[in-house]
């Protein structure tokens, strides 16, 4: 049966690497509201703002949730050539 | 001994092939994987600030403190003093030129310089950004710091100065 897998191994190694482009860049994205996210719950920690905090934590952990799951669609590196 | 003939290679090669090339290289898979871990680590710091504020909440100044007498601070000059508690913070007395006073914690909101009041200015400034702050209210009216500065409550009975937590935030 054809599968995601299967169909990424027989992909041209062009789409192999748009595939790559496109995780990493929406990996960068993911980190960068993390920051963000992190630097206000920093700031508001600091006057006390208890919702801001659990609410930052909780959205980066989404984050978090949804980098891991892109690992998934990360193309399988190319086997080495066996050498005679 | 064996000699190593030109172009020929070695036997310790050949027990371990890592090219050093490859060991140093970082793959795009091992980047991708290497951002996971990152923002892993971001959710965890977010975490922690979260358990922070849960397990070490910010006490409440306790109680009514003396400062000093009312005619130790003339109209439009500051004190410094200091109320030790868990740990020592720093305070300024203003007694504003209409005749009010104000305490507000002397730590810069933005990166924790020492704060003084500018009687001339008629403003707090934190001298190493220029940060301004509202010296009635404590609000930032201009420069780097995010929030408004701490204050106490002062209050005044028989001519000598105390201070206590705000009853209500500003």
């Amino acid at each position: 049966m054809s599968n995601f897998r299967y169909s990424q191994k027989e992909a041209h190694p062009n789409k192999t690497n748009t595939l790559m482009t496109g995780i990493t860049l929406l990996l960068i994205l993911l980190v960068s509201i993390q920051i963000w996210l992190l630097y206000s719950a920093l700031n508001n920690a600091l006057t006390d703002n208890f919702n801001i905090a659990l609410g930052t934590f909780i959205g980066s952990s989404v984050l978090f949730i949804a980098a891991a799951w892109l690992l998934r669609y990360l193309p399988e590196p190319r086997k080495p050539k066996i050498k005679e | 001994m064996k000699e190593e003939k030109a172009g020929e290679t070695p036997q310790w090669k050949n027990d371990f092939p890592i090219d050093k090339e490859e060991a140093t290289h970082v793959s795009r898979r091992e980047f991708a994987k290497f951002l996971t871990l990152f923002s892993g680590a971001l959710a965890l710091g977010n975490g922690a600030i979260v358990l922070k504020s849960i397990a070490f909440p910010e006490k409440e100044l306790e109680g009514q403190h003396f400062i000093c007498e009312e005619g130790q601070v003339p109209m439009g000059e500051m004190l410094q003093f200091e109320i030790e508690g868990d740990k020592v913070i720093p305070y300024i007395l203003i007694h504003l030129e209409d005749g009010e006073w104000r305490a507000f914690e002397q730590k810069c909101t933005h990166l924790a310089c020492a704060v003084i009041y500018r009687k001339d200015l008629n403003l707090i400034e934190c001298p190493c950004h220029k940060g301004y702050f509202d010296p009635k209210t404590g609000v930032v009216t201009q420069g780097p710091p995010p929030r408004p500065l701490p204050q106490l409550e002062v209050v005044i009975e028989n001519g000598k100065v105390f201070v206590k937590a705000k009853s209500h935030k500003a």
